[in-house]
């Protein structure tokens, strides 16, 4: 048996968001010479447009760092960075399996959030070792001390020798790499074993195929080796392999305990999954490496191409963007007033809105989205029980016994001073009350349990307006609750929409049906005709309003030199309308499928 | 059919809701000016020997406010190089104000038979707020000059604090003073014009009430027997603007003068908006052209549609048909079923239904590919 290099650090970075993760990490790289300041761009891990300009992490990147230590030995640190938001727990969770080490970064002014507990929680439970890092400790609000007292109360790690950085300023920063060096475990494993790597991520590349992120538990690998993975039958020859430098740097081989990727010109996407293990063909390995949990999606949508001949450009994109992100499901739908498309399942609301964003921007897609939605389930007079997530393919209500519906629990760290509208908002919400735990003099917990309706669509936004941005909140599904729901139809022009229906409870299906028949008036653009805007519950009217019919859209004075300026006006508000569905006889901003249900008027 | 436009690019004062090219400090230029578009039409000459021109459009800018010999020689100039017909319809723009009798005798012996005068309002206050350089009494002068001629009064909708009453008022007065021809514009206040303040503090009539004062200036016209014979155009029995039924029609014309464009054999072009651009252009013996654009297939039929569906006579198909190698009903079929309800054809020919025709847009924009 040949142990691993003792000179390899595996760890990740875990952190709230905001709290620096990505500043650090390029203050590392800078550090270890990787890539010069020069070349630096800000947030160089951070490599998604969307990534940069929310300033969040959703995809992990990993990079590789030679560092030497003040024992005189030059490591290699592979560094996996991870998304922050409680919606990408699944990303975290397969950079975590990759790692021996995390390091958690704690703002000095603001101490440990709740999602960022719940990742920590995640990288003890896979038996890693956790470096606190106090960050931030330039700013005149850092309290040092009370962040570290925290860290020891709460998660009840020593944070005795935790290092105080300033990411942003530069300060420290090798204290942190000394300290990797010292209490991060170096890889274990058996270089002569059978070849086992864990694949955390992969994207599609057009010349060389679908490229694997690996991690090497045991063995090695190099081109020319014939590979296969557990659950593929398929083999294939690898033609590249090496490491994140942070862009892909070719080597001649990998080996247990490194992190590096995989090329072995594999065409198809669905032959290799994240969280499968790769392994020699000619020297099989007995037992796959434990993958992770599946994540079960919790919010669905459906999402049509705003141009129907693009279907097929819409199902290879999302086909790509599954390749680096399992935790996407869809599959293909139809709608009538939105033609054929796919219903997608998401981890969360922020997961959900991404992917659009991703599928617009990275894949030069325009795409209707319809109002998320839960997976409800339905029990059928008859006895027969299925789940729904869709409203328009509910049973006709004869048929239905009753309904029940996701609950979460969820966890809201606050101020004190917030409780009121904390407990307000959740009542709103139909939550029921749990638990109250005084954490400290200023941070309270509160537990309640919630039904998942309620909290997909403002729940996030709310509580950080009515608690001006202080708390932060988590949550985790327990279970189903039999609840009275109903199915609301929308009807444009006397003609039911299937892509507006929803289903809401009982008691604020009237509310909801008000809502959303006034943000549609103002949504939908007057036309040659007057527009009735109705809701209804099984076929009774319970709101209605009217689009007026438009009264005047023409082009003054059209003469002599004006015709070609006129002209383009006119080809401008085409444009314009060829952003719009038709439904029925009615022009209909593709907007308006998710727009309308964010905007909830109070 | 084909026309000839003119640019006067000069003003006694810009109104506030102008974008057109016109330079109110200018004047000393006309001289030089005119020179340069008697020269312009002589460089026009060969290349267009083989047209007959059936109208002369002079327009600005206000091209009363220059000295009326220029004006006579420029009809000189046109029937000089051009085959302007003998009935050819020969209009001038103007501005109370601006004219005197002796200008209007002049302008009539060297041909012109065709007025049009800018009212806007008969209501002095909302004269002085829009910057015209008239009041009510100097029109009603400038129409007593004009008693018998056909003559067209510009008439606006819109305005800042403008009643129904007050469109009542207006029109009434252009009828009783004896126009033949009424055109009735909303304002649009463009971006850049000084207006556009007001618009943005949300002084105008919004897009509702101009259409009730649409709606009911077309009514008090037809009352006085005006038919709307385009959308902002409206006449007396067979007064018609010959020169924009032109346009209407996708017919050629040529342009003079800073601005003016042309359409000329599926080119459509426009000459320079620089006045010193545009001497320096002629002098050098150069044209003063800067945009020039083929107009292909598509688009020629897309112009057809867009400019005829502005018109009352609506859209002839057979013409078009013929024109275009097209079948009009099948290659339009979504559009004119989307639209069922707001067109009707008559006697060959596609129209907008009267009630319709103020939102034409929505329903072009159907017919555009």
């Amino acid at each position: 048996m040949k142990k691993p290099n003792r000179l390899i650090r595996n760890f990740c970075i875990i952190a709230h968001i905001d709290h620096g993760k990505s500043t650090l990490a390029d203050r590392l790289i800078e550090m270890t010479g990787q890539v010069s300041k020069r070349d630096m761009e800000e947030q160089l891990l951070d490599s998604m447009d969307i990534e940069r300009e929310r300033g969040i992490t959703i995809k992990l990147t990993p990079v590789r760092m030679f560092y030497d230590a003040d024992d005189g030995n030059e490591y290699i640190f592979n560094l996996i960075d991870t998304p922050g938001h409680v919606d990408f727990t699944y990303e975290v969770s397969r950079s975590l399996a990759a790692c021996e080490g995390a390091i958690l970064i704690v703002d000095a002014s603001q101490g440990i959030e709740a999602q960022t507990l719940a990742n920590v929680y995640l990288a003890l439970e896979n038996n890693l070792e956790i470096l606190p890092v106090i960050n931030k400790i330039d700013l005149p609000s850092a309290r040092p001390d009370e962040a570290k007292k925290e860290i020891e109360d709460v998660i009840g790690l020593d944070a005795s020798y935790a290092p105080l950085v300033s990411a942003k300023e530069g300060i420290n920063i090798k204290e942190v790499l000394e300290a990797a060096v010292k209490y991060f475990p170096a890889p274990d494993g058996d270089e002569d074993a059978p070849l086992k790597a864990l694949i955390f991520d992969s994207y599609y590349d057009n010349y060389k195929g679908v490229i694997l992120f690996v991690r090497l538990k045991d063995g090695k690998v190099a081109v020319g080796d014939k590979i296969t993975t557990f659950r593929a039958d398929k083999v294939y020859e690898v033609t590249e392999v090496g490491v994140f430098a942070p862009s892909l740097l070719p080597k001649n081989g990998l080996y247990a305990g490194e992190v590096g990727y995989i090329a072995a010109s594999i065409k198809s996407i669905q032959d290799v999954a994240v969280g499968d293990t790769v392994i020699n063909a000619e020297d099989r390995a007995a037992e796959p490496l434990p993958g992770y949990k599946k994540v079960q999606p919790v919010v669905f949508c459906g999402i049509y191409p705003l141009d129907g001949s693009r279907f097929n450009d819409l199902k290879d994109a999302l086909l790509k963007l599954q390749l680096n992100d399992a935790s996407l499901v869809f599959e293909p739908d139809t709608s009538q007033a939105l033609g054929f498309g796919f219903r997608c399942g998401f981890l969360g609301l922020l997961h959900m809105e991404i992917m659009q964003e991703r599928l617009e921007r990275e894949f030069n897609l325009d795409i209707i989205t319809t109002a998320p939605s839960v997976s409800y389930r339905v029990i059928k007079t008859d006895g027969e029980s299925l789940f729904v997530d869709n409203p328009s393919h509910l049973p006709p209500v004869s048929e239905i016994d009753y309904m029940e519906e996701p609950i979460v629990h969820a966890d809201i760290y606050s101020p004190p001073d917030y409780l009121g509208q904390i407990m307000d908002l959740c009542r709103e919400k139909r939550g029921v009350f749990e638990q109250m735990t005084y954490l400290d003099a200023n941070r309270v917990k509160l537990e309640y349990k919630l039904p998942l309706n309620e909290i997909i669509f403002d729940f996030f936004d709310q509580i950080k307006s009515r608690t001006r941005g202080y708390a932060s909140f988590d949550y985790e599904l327990i279970g189903y609750e039999r609840s009275k729901l109903v199915k609301l139809d929308i009807l444009l022009n006397g003609e039911v929409c299937d892509a507006l229906s929803m289903i809401v409870h009982e008691d604020s299906a009237y509310t909801r049906g008000r809502t959303l028949c006034e943000n549609l008036k103002d949504a939908i653009p007057r036309q040659l005709f007057e527009i009735p805007v109705q809701a209804a519950i099984g076929g009774k009217i319970i709101a209605r309003e009217t689009v007026k019919a438009m009264r005047k859209d023409v082009l003054a004075k059209c003469y002599g030199g004006d015709i070609t300026r006129k002209k383009k006006l006119l080809e401008k508000q085409k444009e314009g309308k060829k952003r719009m569905r038709t439904i029925g006889s009615v022009e209909v901003p593709s907007e308006v499928f998710m727009q309308i249900l964010k905007t909830n008027k109070d | 059919m084909a026309g000839i436009y003119v640019h006067v690019p000069f003003c006694k004062s810009k109104c506030r809701y102008c974008d057109f090219t016109s330079f109110p400090d200018k004047l000393g230029f006309a001289e030089s000016y005119m020179t340069c578009v008697y020269r312009e039409m002589l460089m026009r000459k060969e290349e267009l020997s083989g047209y007959t021109f059936d109208t002369l459009y002079i327009g600005g800018g206000t091209p009363s406010v220059i000295d009326e010999s220029y004006i006579a020689m420029l009809v000189a100039a046109a029937r000089k190089y051009f085959n302007l017909a003998k009935d050819a319809e020969i209009t001038i723009e103007m501005n109370p104000g601006t004219v005197s009798a002796d200008k209007i005798k002049l302008y009539k012996k060297c041909g012109i038979n065709r007025f049009s005068v800018g009212l806007q309002t008969a209501i002095d206050s909302q004269l002085r707020e829009l910057g015209r350089c008239h009041n009510l009494n100097q029109f009603v002068d400038c129409a007593k000059l004009l008693k018998g001629e056909n003559f067209n009064a510009d008439v606006m909708i819109g305005l800042k604090g403008q009643t129904l009453d007050d469109i009542d008022k207006t029109i009434q007065v252009a009828a009783a003073f004896g126009a033949s021809h009424i055109s009735m514009y909303a304002l649009t206040p463009e971006d850049g014009t000084p207006i556009y303040t007001d618009y943005l503090n949300g002084e105008l009539p919004d897009g509702d009430e101009v259409a009730d004062m649409y709606e009911f200036g077309v009514k008090k016209l037809a009352e006085l027997g005006f038919k709307r014979y385009e959308v902002s155009n409206f006449c007396k029995e067979g007064k018609e603007s010959r020169h924009n039924l032109n346009y209407w029609r996708r017919g050629e014309y040529i342009g003079f003068g800073v601005s003016a464009s042309s359409h000329i054999n599926n080119v459509r072009f426009t000459n320079t908006f620089d006045l010193d651009e545009y001497f320096k252009c002629i002098l050098s013996g150069c044209l003063p052209v800067i945009d020039r654009q083929e107009i292909d297939l598509p688009a020629r039929k897309e112009e057809s549609i867009m400019l005829a569906l502005r018109t009352a006579e609506g859209l002839d198909i057979g013409k078009f048909n013929a024109e275009y190698s097209a079948d009009f009903f099948k290659d339009y079929a979504p559009a004119l079923e989307k639209n069922a309800s707001a067109l009707q054809t008559v006697g060959g020919r596609l129209r907008i239904k009267d009630e319709y025709l103020y939102v034409q847009n929505t329903i072009i924009c159907d017919f555009l590919s």
